[in-house]
C-alpha cells in the first residue's frame, strides 16, 4: 500500500504567452495585428519537471522566489493545466493554499463551512454533517450563526484551517507550513498538519523554511528558473541550494 | 477513487456539461449564496431584487408615457408592455455580467482549488432567472390594474427562462475570456450592451419602425425572447413561430459555442489571473 503512487508528474512544462506591453488591451492588439508585430513571447514557468510521490512520502520543493514553486503546486492542484508532459493525481486533494479563498463574508460560519468544503470537492450533505465537529475543533461553536464579516482575521483563519483539514486527503498540498491564530491554535494546527502528514497521505510541500524541509521531507526538489536542478535526499538538495544562494 | 490525468482529452461541451451536472450540489449552493447574499442585508428581503427593474420602469414610464406621450397601437396599455421589457433585459444583463465578472475575478478560488469555472456562469444565469421569476408577481399585479390576467399559456415562460439561461451562460463564458485577455473590454462591452438594449423593443412597439429598421431589430435575438415572453405571459405582443425558432436556435447555438470557446481558451488565460 505504501508504494502506491499518488502523484506522477512526467516531463511537466508550463509555458504562457507574455505580452511585451504592460497592459493587454483590445486597442493594442488591434494596432499590433495591423502592424503584423508579434506582441507575445513564450515564458516557461516550468520546464521538464518529473517526480513521483507515493503514499506516506513528503516531497518538498525549494528554490528562490519566482523559481516556479507555486506554479508547480497549482499544476498538481489541477488549477493550471500543463502545456506539455503528463500529470496523474489519484484521490482526494486538499490544497492548503491561501486557506479561506471562497469564503463569503456575508454568509454565516456554518454556511461557509458547507460552501468551502464543497468547493474543495466534498459534498454539501457530507459537509452539513460535519459543521458541529469543525466548529468545535476551531473553537467557534458559539459563532456559527453570524456572518463571518463579524469574525476577526484569526477566527476566519481558524475556520478555514479546520474546514480544509477536516478529512485526511490522499494528497496534501502545502504552500508554507501554516501558522494560524494565537499561540494555542498555532500548536494545535501544527500538530494536526503533522498528524495528517504521518497519516498515510502523500504530501507536496513548498517552503522557504529549510529546517522544516530537512525535518519533514523524505525527498526534496530544487527548482531554478522552472527547471529541476537537483533532486533527492533533502540534506543534499538543501546543500546544493545553499551553495547557489551564497555564490 | 478520483483520478486526474492531464493527458486525457476532454470532449468539449459534453464533458463540461457533464461536470456541471456532477457538481450540481455546488451549483445549488452557489445559486442560494447569490440569492441570500443579495437579500440578507436588506429589510425588504427578496423584493430587493425588484427595486431596480421597478424603479427603472417607473422612470421610463414617466418619460415615455407622460413626456413623449407615446402610445401603443390598438390602445394596449403601455405599463405592462414596458415592465415585461425591463424585466427581461434585466435578466439578460444580470446573467451575462455577473457570470463573466465572477469568472474573470477568479471567483476568489479558481486559482487556488480545482473547480470548473463554468459552474459560476451557470449559477449566475440561474439566480438571474429566479429573480426574473419573482418579477412576474408585480407584472401580474400591473396586468390586473388594466383588468388583464396572464394567459393560460403562461407556463411557456419557463421555456423562455430556460433558453435565456442557455443564452447568458454561453455568452458570459466568452465574455469572461475577453475580460481576462483585454483590460479595455469592459467599457466596450458596456457600450455594446447599451446599443443592444436600444435595439430591443423595450419601450417602443415594433410597428412604429420603418421596414428597414424593423428587419434589423428582428435580427436581434433578444427581440424574439421579448416578443415570445410578452405574448405567452400577458398577451401584450404578437409573436410568431419564427420568434420561437430564433430564440431556441440562438440560445442553443450560443450555449454550445460559449462552452467550446471557453474550453479552448481557458487553459491559456488562467495563468494570467
Amino acid at each position: 500500500m505504501t508504494s502506491e503512487k499518488i502523484v506522477e508528474a512526467t516531463d511537466v512544462s508550463l509555458a504562457y504567452r507574455r505580452t511585451r506591453h504592460k497592459v493587454s488591451s483590445l486597442k493594442q492588439t488591434a494596432i499590433d495585428t495591423i502592424n503584423r508585430r508579434m506582441a507575445y513571447e513564450e515564458f516557461f514557468a516550468l520546464k521538464g519537471v518529473s517526480f513521483n510521490i507515493a503514499r506516506g512520502e513528503t516531497v518538498s520543493v525549494i528554490g528562490r522566489n519566482g523559481a516556479g514553486k507555486s506554479t508547480l503546486l497549482k499544476v498538481i492542484a489541477r488549477v493550471l493545466p500543463p502545456t506539455s508532459g503528463r500529470v496523474i493525481v489519484r484521490g482526494y486533494v486538499a490544497p492548503m493554499i491561501e486557506l479561506g479563498a471562497g469564503f463569503n463574508p456575508e454568509l454565516t460560519g456554518a454556511e461557509n463551512i458547507v460552501l468551502y468544503g464543497t468547493l474543495l470537492g466534498r459534498t454539501p450533505k457530507e459537509m452539513r454533517s460535519r459543521i458541529e465537529a469543525i466548529a468545535d475543533w476551531a473553537g467557534l461553536s458559539e459563532h456559527m450563526d453570524i456572518p463571518i464579516r463579524a469574525y476577526s482575521s484569526g477566527m476566519t483563519a481558524r475556520l478555514a484551517f479546520a474546514t480544509a483539514t477536516d478529512t485526511t486527503p490522499d494528497l496534501l498540498l502545502i504552500d508554507e507550513v501554516l501558522s494560524v491564530g494565537d499561540e494555542d491554535f498555532r500548536e494545535k494546527s501544527a500538530a494536526r498538519t503533522i498528524e495528517m502528514m504521518n497519516g498515510g497521505c502523500a504530501v507536496l510541500l513548498v517552503s522557504h523554511d529549510l529546517e522544516a524541509v530537512k525535518k519533514m521531507s523524505t525527498r526534496a526538489i530544487y527548482l531554478q528558473s522552472g527547471r529541476q536542478k537537483v533532486s533527492g535526499e533533502p540534506a543534499e538538495v538543501i546543500e546544493a541550494y545553499l551553495s547557489d544562494v551564497h555564490h | 477513487m478520483k483520478v486526474y490525468d492531464s493527458s486525457v482529452r476532454q470532449i468539449p461541451v459534453i464533458s463540461q456539461v457533464k461536470s456541471i451536472y456532477e457538481n450540481r450540489g455546488l451549483l445549488r449552493l452557489l445559486v442560494v449564496r447569490d440569492l441570500t447574499v443579495r437579500y440578507k442585508r436588506s429589510v425588504i428581503g427578496v423584493w430587493w431584487s425588484l427595486l431596480n427593474p421597478l424603479f427603472t420602469t417607473a422612470v421610463m414610464f414617466y418619460v415615455f408615457n407622460t413626456v413623449f406621450k407615446s402610445r401603443l397601437p390598438g390602445g394596449s396599455p403601455f405599463l405592462p408592455y414596458l415592465l415585461s421589457g425591463v424585466l427581461l433585459i434585466t435578466f439578460f444583463n444580470q446573467g451575462l455580467t455577473i457570470g463573466a465578472d465572477a469568472i474573470a475575478s477568479g471567483a476568489g478560488v479558481l486559482t487556488k482549488v480545482y473547480v470548473r469555472p463554468e459552474i459560476f456562469a451557470a449559477s449566475a444565469s440561474i439566480s438571474s432567472a429566479i429573480n426574473f421569476a419573482i418579477g412576474l408577481v408585480p407584472l401580474t399585479v400591473v396586468l390586473a390594474i388594466y383588468h388583464k390576467t396572464p394567459t393560460w399559456r403562461f407556463p411557456l415562460v419557463l421555456a423562455v427562462m430556460f433558453c435565456m439561461i442557455l443564452f447568458t451562460t454561453g455568452l458570459s463564458l466568452m465574455l469572461a475570456i475577453a475580460y481576462v485577455n483585454f483590460d479595455d473590454s469592459r467599457s466596450l462591452i458596456n457600450i455594446f450592451l447599451m446599443a443592444l438594449q436600444y435595439m430591443t423593443p423595450i419601450f417602443y412597439p415594433i410597428s412604429v419602425l420603418g421596414p428597414h429598421t424593423r428587419d434589423v431589430i428582428q435580427l436581434n435575438p433578444l427581440t424574439s425572447f421579448l416578443q415570445v415572453f410578452r405574448r405567452e405571459f400577458g398577451n401584450s405582443a404578437v409573436s410568431t413561430i419564427h420568434n420561437w425558432e430564433i430564440m431556441a436556435g440562438t440560445s442553443l447555438f450560443t450555449f454550445i459555442l460559449g462552452f467550446y470557446v471557453f474550453n479552448a481558451r481557458w487553459p491559456k488565460v488562467v495563468a494570467k489571473l
